[in-house]
């Protein structure tokens, strides 16, 4: 059992397709924020795996730093959109 | 990567697709937040089995956070008048956009260029597409995420302004 690059990418390609899918089935607008977590998360995959399999000069950690940027840019985009469906809802 | 952490690596994978199609079939606004839990979970096991465990931690927390607050009090809802065809197209969409980029993952021999899994096939049509490749992969790594990251903004702000559009009346 052996991990590569291509797996690395293939898992990247399903987490950012299943977010996109989550973004456009869900009724509520509110909730199809719940796909952005998701789709940052399948390309800070995508970016950790080339990261650790295929940067050869580029320090390993650049991966790590752009997907730990993702995931907090994913955080800002939901809560920024529950805030402004709240605020449009009150209206 | 031995044996332990291919095994992590696809336990995890399974955990966060699993978990990111049960956000969108599951019934209940806490079900739906505890799945997308789930799914950081799987998330950040992917990261940690990757050596890349503050990244992992980090998208831990993000994933929690994200679940909280689609599961707190302030949530709102807010339903636009979206036929069901144009929710059908966009799944179908979402599929083929999967179809495109596990092929292009496939297919993409610049993964081979780097690591050896198999020889060095592209560039034979002369276009030195390895040689660009291999410059974007190294020496120009940092403006290649750079260049990355702004398209996945993009896509993102084109999502958001065309959900916006779709509650015009």
């Amino acid at each position: 059992m052996n991990v590569s690059l291509v797996t690395v990418l293939f898992v990247a390609s399903g987490l950012v397709a299943v977010g996109a899918f989550v973004s456009v089935w869900r009724r509520d607008l509110t909730h199809a924020l719940a796909g952005l977590p998701l789709m940052f998360g399948g390309a800070g995959t995508a970016f950790v795996g080339v990261s650790q399999f295929a940067a050869v000069s580029s320090p390993q950690v650049l991966g790590q730093e752009v997907a730990v940027l993702l995931s907090i840019v994913g955080l800002a985009a939901v809560a920024l959109g529950v805030g402004l469906a709240g605020r449009e809802a009150s209206r | 990567m031995d044996s332990l952490h291919a095994i992590g690596f696809y336990m995890s994978a399974g955990l966060s697709v699993a978990g990111g199609l049960a956000v969108a079939f599951l019934q209940g606004r806490g079900r739906r937040a505890l799945a997308l839990a789930v799914a950081g979970v799987g998330v950040a096991g992917i990261y940690t089995s990757l050596s890349a465990g503050l990244a992992g931690v980090v998208a831990l927390i993000s994933f929690a956070g994200c679940a909280l607050l689609l599961a707190g009090p302030s949530y709102r809802v807010i339903e636009p008048a979206v036929s069901g065809r144009w929710r059908q197209i966009g799944a179908v969409a979402a599929a083929v956009l999967f179809a495109v980029l596990a092929w292009s993952a496939f297919r993409g021999n610049f993964a081979a260029a780097f690591t050896g899994y198999s020889p060095i096939t592209l560039g034979g049509d002369g276009s030195g597409a390895t040689q660009v490749g291999r410059q974007l992969f190294t020496h120009d790594a940092l403006s290649t995420d750079a260049v990355g990251a702004l398209v996945l903004v993009a896509l993102v702000g084109a999502t958001a302004v065309w959900r916006g559009r779709e509650r015009r009346p």
